[in-house]
C-alpha cells in the first residue's frame, strides 16, 4: 500500500482537479489591512525560513507520536529530517518521499497506525480545530472510515440539518467518500506534516 | 520576579503519569498571567481575583484575571510586561505542554528574544543552541492565538525517572508541579517552594 504513491504524487503537483467557492462571508469589501499592521496576536508571523521549518518539523514529529510512537522519526538521521524539509521547500516530491514513505509503514503484525493524524476545521466554532485521539481499526478489526470519524469527534458535520443544509467534507479541495478507509487517507492523502487536515464547509447553496 | 500567587495551580493539576493516564482530551487548560517590570524590580503586588470554571475534566481554567490599572501604579519610566503561561495536555504525547507569550501592556507582543532576556543564564547558553528545535511559534489549540510552545518530545523522557523514585518509597509526587519546575524556570516561569507542600500536603 505505502509503494502506491501515485495519488499523493498527483495531489503534489496539483494534478487533481479542484474547485472551490468562496462563501459569502469571505468576500469583504473591506480594504485590505498594511502590511505593516501585521496582526501579530492573531496570526503566526513566521520570521524566517528556520521558524517555518521548526514548525514543519514539529507536525511531523506530532503525527509521528500518534502514528508510531515517534519511534520512526525518532530513529532517523537528522540528514532524514532535513531531506523532508528540503524536499518541500524545493518541491522535489521524490526527495521528499524518499524518507516520508518510511513514516507511511506500520508493523506487519498491525493493521495501521497507532493513531491516524487529523485534525478537523470548521466555520462554526470559534475553536481553531478538532484534534483527538482516534484508532484507524475497530475493536474487530474493521477499518475505521472517514464517516465513522465524524460520527466520533464531530458528529454535527454530518447528522442532516434541518433545512437539508448539508455539509462538505473536503480534503484537499475535493470530496472523499465517508466510506473511504482512514487508514487508507492518512497513506495517501495527508499533507506534507503527515495530518490530514479535514475542512467542514456548508454546502453552497447555488 | 513577581508571580501573582496562587495555589490554585497546582492543586489542580492532578494529572497521573502517562503510563496510567486515562485522560480525554479535556477542553481546559490552566493559564498563570504576571507581571514584571522589564529592568527587574518588582512592582507593588496585585490582590489576584481568582474565578474558575467548573465542571471541567482534568485542567480547568483557573484564570486570574488582573486588573491592570493595579499595575499602573509602577514608576511610568519602566515598561510592565505582561507574561502568560498556560498548560495544556497533548493527546499526540500524553504529556502536558507549556504554552506561553508575552505582551507589553499596550498588547505588542515580545518576541522569542525579548523573553529570554528574562531568562537565567544558566538555561541560555543550552536554549540559543538549537532555539527552534526547542520553541516553536504554534496556534493555541483552544484559543487559535499564537503562542510559544515548549516541545514535548522530550518530556517523558526526563520525567521517567523522577516518577520512578516516589513510587518506589510510597510517596505521592504531583506530575504537573514536578514537570513545571523543570520547564518552567527555562522560560522565565519560577516555581515557588509552597507548590511543591502544597501538592504533598494535597495527596
Amino acid at each position: 500500500m505505502t509503494d502506491d504513491k501515485d495519488v499523493l504524487r498527483d495531489v503534489w503537483f496539483g494534478r487533481i482537479p479542484t474547485c472551490f467557492t468562496l462563501c459569502q462571508d469571505e468576500i469583504t469589501e473591506r480594504e485590505a489591512e498594511p502590511y505593516y499592521n501585521f496582526p501579530e496576536k492573531d496570526l503566526l508571523h513566521c520570521p524566517s525560513k528556520d521558524a517555518i521549518e521548526a514548525h514543519f518539523m514539529s507536525c511531523m514529529k506530532e503525527a509521528d507520536a500518534l502514528k508510531h510512537k515517534s519511534q520512526v522519526i525518532n530513529e532517523m538521521q537528522k540528514k532524514d529530517h532535513k531531506q523532508l524539509w528540503m524536499g518541500l521547500q524545493n518541491d522535489r516530491f521524490d526527495q521528499f518521499w524518499a524518507i516520508n514513505r518510511k513514516l507511511m509503514e506500520y508493523p506487519a503484525e498491525e493493521s495501521g497506525f497507532r493513531y491516524i493524524p487529523f485534525r478537523i476545521y470548521q466555520t462554526t466554532t470559534e475553536r481553531p480545530f478538532i484534534q483527538k485521539l482516534f484508532r484507524p481499526v475497530a475493536a474487530d478489526g474493521q477499518l475505521h472510515t472517514l464517516g465513522d470519524l465524524l460520527k466520533e469527534v464531530c458528529p454535527s458535520a454530518i447528522a442532516p440539518e434541518d433545512g437539508g443544509k448539508k455539509n462538505q467534507v473536503m480534503i484537499h479541495g475535493i470530496e472523499p467518500m465517508l466510506e473511504t478507509p482512514l487508514q487508507w487517507l492518512s497513506e495517501h492523502l495527508s499533507y506534507p506534516d503527515n495530518f490530514l487536515h479535514i475542512s467542514i464547509i456548508p454546502q453552497p447553496t447555488d | 520576579m513577581l508571580c501573582t500567587h496562587t495555589e490554585k495551580f497546582a492543586l489542580r493539576s492532578s494529572c497521573s503519569p502517562p503510563a496510567g493516564c486515562t485522560m480525554d482530551c479535556s477542553d481546559g487548560y490552566m493559564c498563570k498571567t504576571h507581571l514584571q517590570i522589564k529592568n527587574g524590580t518588582v512592582a507593588p503586588r496585585p490582590r489576584p481575583s481568582a474565578h474558575e470554571q467548573t465542571g471541567l475534566p482534568m485542567e480547568e481554567a483557573a484564570e486570574l484575571a488582573l486588573d491592570d490599572a493595579e499595575a499602573a501604579e509602577v514608576p511610568a519610566v519602566s515598561p510592565v510586561i505582561r507574561y502568560e503561561y498556560h498548560v495544556l495536555y497533548s493527546c499526540s504525547f500524553q504529556v502536558p505542554v507549556l504554552y506561553f507569550r508575552a505582551s507589553f501592556l499596550d498588547g505588542r507582543p515580545l518576541t522569542l528574544e525579548d523573553i529570554w532576556e528574562g531568562v537565567h543564564e544558566c538555561y541560555r547558553t543550552r536554549l540559543l543552541q538549537g532555539p527552534w528545535d526547542t520553541i516553536t511559534q504554534q496556534e493555541h489549540p483552544i484559543l487559535g492565538q499564537p503562542f510559544f510552545v515548549l516541545h514535548p518530545c522530550k518530556t517523558n523522557e526526563f520525567m521517567t525517572p523522577v516518577l520512578k523514585n516516589p513510587q518506589k518509597i510510597n510517596r505521592n509526587i504531583n506530575y504537573v508541579t514536578s514537570w513545571l519546575s523543570v520547564v518552567g524556570p527555562v522560560v522565565g516561569l519560577n516555581l515557588p517552594l509552597s507548590y511543591a507542600q502544597a501538592a504533598s500536603q494535597d495527596m
